[in-house]
């Protein structure tokens, strides 16, 4: 023990740093592109400053520094002419390379009239953009994989939503190690749950079993879940695509989910979270559609309650775990790596590292737990049994 | 870095091979069911069943039986003292 151990009868401190103002190192989701594609620039602020986004005539999305390097104008308020964004304040205009193209009044456009262009990635329905501190371009083996059914007819469409928190994005990548609050906050039973961390991909195994407690959607003769499959990854700092199965009585149900966001600045962040559900002989048509509905507004309502404790809660560097909390620091020592220089990154942040949980006693209190919110509901619930 | 407060205040991970291909990782199980297993670059390389895997591959079954077997003999014992062998032995400072 060092001298600044603790004793076990001392007061536990909460200890945190400031939350970083560098911002990680990998490709960001910001949304589905189609959002993007309606022949207007959009302003969007992410990573301490404001970008500007814009499609050419082309079709390509571009991303750059929103501030035009004239005289500061904001390019975010101007307008896309042919294959450029043309700032409202002198109508310079800048190709998605980060060149200025054209000067209208001018002879010619002076030397280093060069901003900064973020590279992008369009793909499955998203736009992607990559942030680096050190200003590298995107390594040709750090990718986002391909989501087959995003781009189905066999699949629904994405139903998508975002919404901005008061936090520091560190709050979300937690959670994918934190069983217990899937129970608690997810209305979700665990009942396998390992993790694996390896290079940039962190990985969450869960099995849950059903909630008959907690599933509001489910009432009537709506189908009723018993049970779910998840195999969900971080692929870099701040993307997960999780590929989830929930057993019906009527059968399985594919859907992939993704959790996304991306820091606004040190103490904010744009969570955003997409649902896509496979059709198939039981569900066709609508009957899919209804159901990803359904879906996402289960998730809404988890992402809800997930938001009001992270907007509450101190941030805490050393946090206080028992036996079956899953690996907190060795995420955050995996985190990190999007947080140094490349030449920074030490093995311990990508070795491989896997965690499985015992869930025995977590089953056993949460059965309990169940039981008596079935038998509480039972005993205040009117004959007909309306939801509660 | 901060460590875990269960390795510094419980069991620390304690290095084990693995009896097909010899890796040698460290190991650590906080009860029958639970088990952390830190891998490095030396041990992934020797590892058959790793090569080549889908992200989605859980672990390695070889050294899930490995690991088994020495919570069994008691060399990696339980931190919640649920059968396994003596406390303390060597790797005491691991990590
Ligand atoms: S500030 Fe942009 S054109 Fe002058
Ligand atoms: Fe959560």
């Amino acid at each position: 023990m060092s001298a600044v151990d603790s004793a076990p009868d001392d007061v536990r401190a909460i200890e945190a740093a400031a939350a970083p103002t560098r911002f990680a190192r990998g490709w960001h989701c910001l949304g589905l592109s189609e959002k993007y594609r309606d022949g207007k620039p959009h302003s969007v602020r992410a990573f301490g400053q404001k970008l500007v986004v814009f499609q050419a005539g082309d079709g390509t999305l571009s991303v750059l520094d929103a501030y035009c390097r004239h005289m500061g104008g904001d390019l975010s308020q101007g307008t896309v002419k042919g294959d450029e964004v043309a700032c409202p304040f002198h109508d310079w205009r800048w190709g998605g390379d980060g060149r200025c193209k054209q000067i209208p009044y001018s002879k010619r456009v002076p030397l280093r009239a060069r901003t900064a262009s973020w590279p992008t990635l369009d793909q499955d329905g998203m736009l992607f953009v990559w942030n680096d501190p050190e200003g590298s371009p995107p390594p040709a083996d750090v990718v986002i994989p391909r989501i087959e059914g995003a781009t189905s007819d066999e699949w629904t469409d994405w139903l998508w939503y975002e919404t901005t928190i008061d936090a520091n994005c560190r709050e979300v990548v937690d959670n994918v190690v934190d069983m217990a609050h899937f129970f608690y906050v997810h209305y979700s039973f665990p009942t396998f749950f390992k993790n694996v961390f390896e290079g940039h991909t962190a990985t969450q195994h869960m099995r849950a079993t059903g909630r008959p407690d907690a599933r509001p959607q489910e009432q009537g003769d709506k189908p009723k879940t018993t049970g779910s499959n998840s195999l969900a990854a971080y692929h870099g700092p701040s993307f997960m695509i999780d590929d989830l199965t929930y057993h019906y009585d009527t059968g399985d149900q594919q859907s992939v989910l993704i959790n996304c966001h991306y820091p606004v600045d040190a103490n904010r962040f744009v969570l955003q979270y997409g649902i896509i559900v496979r059709r198939s002989p039981s569900m066709t048509g609508s009957a899919a559609d209804e159901l990803a509905a359904g879906m996402a507004q289960f998730i809404k309502l988890g992402f809800e309650q997930d938001i009001q404790i992270w907007q509450n809660k101190a941030r805490i560097d050393n946090p206080l775990l028992c036996e079956e909390d899953g690996p907190v620091y060795q995420l955050r020592r995996w985190y990190e790596q999007f947080y140094v220089d490349v030449a920074d990154v030490k093995p311990e942040m990508t070795d491989r590292f896997e965690f499985e949980l015992d869930t025995t006693r977590p089953v056993e209190a949460w059965q309990k737990e169940v039981e008596a919110n079935l038998a509480r509901k039972a005993a205040a619930a009117p004959a007909e049994g309306r939801p509660v | 870095m901060r460590v875990d407060n269960r390795l510094t205040d419980g069991v620390p991970m304690r290095p084990l091979a693995c009896d097909r291909c010899a890796a040698q990782v460290l190991v650590r199980k906080s009860s029958r069911q639970q088990t952390s297993v830190q891998w490095n670059s030396g041990a992934t390389a020797l590892c058959a069943e790793l090569e080549g895997a889908e992200p989605a591959f859980e672990g390695c079954g070889s050294l899930r039986d490995t690991i088994r077997e020495a919570t069994l003999r008691g060399t990696i014992e339980l931190a919640d003292g649920g059968g396994g062998g003596e406390t303390g032995g060597p790797g005491r400072q691991l990590m």
